[in-house]
């Protein structure tokens, strides 16, 4: 193989591999918006934040109001894959969830921040953000 | 009696000197041989008349197959080592782009409802197989093959071991788990930490297999290459590599873990684990003795190669990720 033609697609390979690992898939922002306004909801003064678990966390960003008591509901529907295996680092919480249901985490009344989850292996995460 | 002294290429592994030495030894007419590994000759002593051009045609026809070749003439083997990288680059990457996508494209995530028998748990296990747990299980069967195959142990006993080890001990973990219930609990830091173990070993043999350590007369420290050598040759530790995989992070490992304690029995847990592990098994198979095929072949140096950067690449994934596991970085990974 002509060294110049493999140096070419050695460098275009590496771009391809830099998107798909670093780069947000953009699925449409405006089903984004939907996917946030409906995952956190205010019931008796309790706020829920709910996360689907498969194959990574959706949404992978959620924005919540800070300072009031707040639960977060993880749900799981036939999740064999690392995403049934939650650690969420700021509330010590670690937990391999039940193949199918929901996992309702107490989070106290989070301060302005951010809360990350991950998943054991450290590839799936998903951040709710507290205002 | 006459002395000869040739030009040798393809000598990759310090026991190389002791296979053509032995395989020249078969040769009656040869006296005596000795290879030296740093000016790459050959020094043979022969009892018979061969012209030197003949002498190299006998002995090529007896070490080609295991890649070497004598010449008569300096080869500059330099510069096809450079030709080979650059094959073996866009090979390489290649493979890694199809895993990545395959763990983007969403076809592994279909779900499988209901109770967890063995025949479902060998399916999980056959998807397990091509999931980003391939990363640092998968990886680290490729590496630690390719690089016995560049040593050329040519011995299958090890992968044997390796595999049985690791179904051996599935089963018998899963039946303890199911025995125990849910008094156990594998901690996530435990197996974080192994998994960047696991990684590190990884890069290390990915490195090596790419010629980056000799070439840049980057050596392993004389302990830590004792400790490879001791691997390569111990029969008990394969089967213990194949037992700490049941450790290792993944996913999917984790989760028939749990189904595994909450099975209820021994017997249950067993059978679980078992078809668990078995379905993860051709894929660890084609690895293994896929690549020791490759290496026998004349791809041999271009495979090689490209396994080091396929082998690279993984290690750095699950590195990366494993810190960010920890909480160490921050992850970096959209997958």
């Amino acid at each position: 193989m002509n060294r110049t033609a493999s140096i070419i697609i050695t460098v275009a390979l590496v771009i391809v591999i830099s998107i798909m690992l670093f780069v947000q898939p953009k699925s449409s922002p405006g089903l984004a918006k939907i996917d946030t306004a409906q995952n956190v909801e205010i019931r008796e003064s309790v706020q829920y934040v709910t996360i689907n678990a498969k194959g990574g966390y959706s949404p992978k960003v959620s924005t919540a109001k800070a300072n009031i008591p707040t639960k977060l509901i993880v749900k799981t529907n036939g999740t064999y894959d690392c995403s049934s295996s939650l650690v969420i680092r700021s509330i010590g919480y670690q937990k391999v969830l039940p193949q199918t249901g929901e996992e309702i985490i107490d989070l106290g009344s989070p301060q302005t921040g951010t809360l990350q989850g991950l998943c054991s292996m450290g590839m799936y995460n998903f951040v709710v953000n507290f205002n | 009696m006459n002395k000869y002294t040739l030009h040798i290429s393809g000598t990759h592994c310090a026991s190389c000197k002791i296979l053509i030495e032995d395989d020249l030894s078969e040769l009656n007419f040869v006296k005596s041989s000795s290879v030296n590994l740093k000016d790459k000759t050959l020094k043979v002593e022969i009892a018979s008349n061969e012209l030197p051009e003949e002498l190299v045609r006998i002995i090529n026809n007896k070490i080609q197959s295991r890649g070497y070749t004598v010449s008569t003439e300096m080869t500059l083997e330099k510069n096809q080592g450079g030709d080979v990288i650059w094959k073996a680059l866009p090979i390489g990457l290649g493979f890694l782009i199809m895993f990545f996508w395959l763990q983007k494209s969403g076809i592994l995530n279909f779900g499988i409802g209901g109770q967890i028998t063995p025949v479902t748990s060998f399916i999980i296990g056959l998807i397990a197989s091509v999931s980003s747990c391939l990363a640092l299980v998968g990886g680290l069967v490729l590496s630690l093959s390719a690089k016995m195959s560049q040593d050329n142990i040519s011995d299958t006993k090890p992968f044997l071991l390796f595999h049985s080890g690791r179904l051996i001990s599935f089963a018998i973990l899963g039946g303890v788990l199911g025995l125990i219930g849910s008094a156990f609990n594998v901690s996530f830091t435990l197996t974080s930490i192994l998994g960047i173990i696991a990684s590190l070993v990884m890069l290390l043999l990915g490195l090596n297999l790419v010629g980056a350590m000799t070439k840049s007369k980057f050596t392993l420290p004389s302990g830590l290459f004792d400790f490879f050598r001791k691997i390569e040759h111990k029969s008990f530790t394969p089967l213990l590599l194949g037992f700490a995989t049941f450790f290792l992070p993944c996913g999917f490992t984790q989760s028939m873990q749990i189904s595994a304690l909450s099975s209820g029995s021994f017997l249950s847990g067993f059978l679980l684990m078992f078809a668990f592990a078995l379905g993860t098994l051709p894929m660890l198979l084609l690895l293994s003795f896929g690549s020791t095929s490759f290496a026998r072949g004349k791809h041999a140096l271009v495979f090689f190669k490209a396994a080091g950067i396929v082998v690279i690449g993984l290690g750095l994934f699950s590195l990366l990720a494993g810190l960010a596991g920890l909480g160490i970085i921050p992850p970096l990974f959209n997958i």
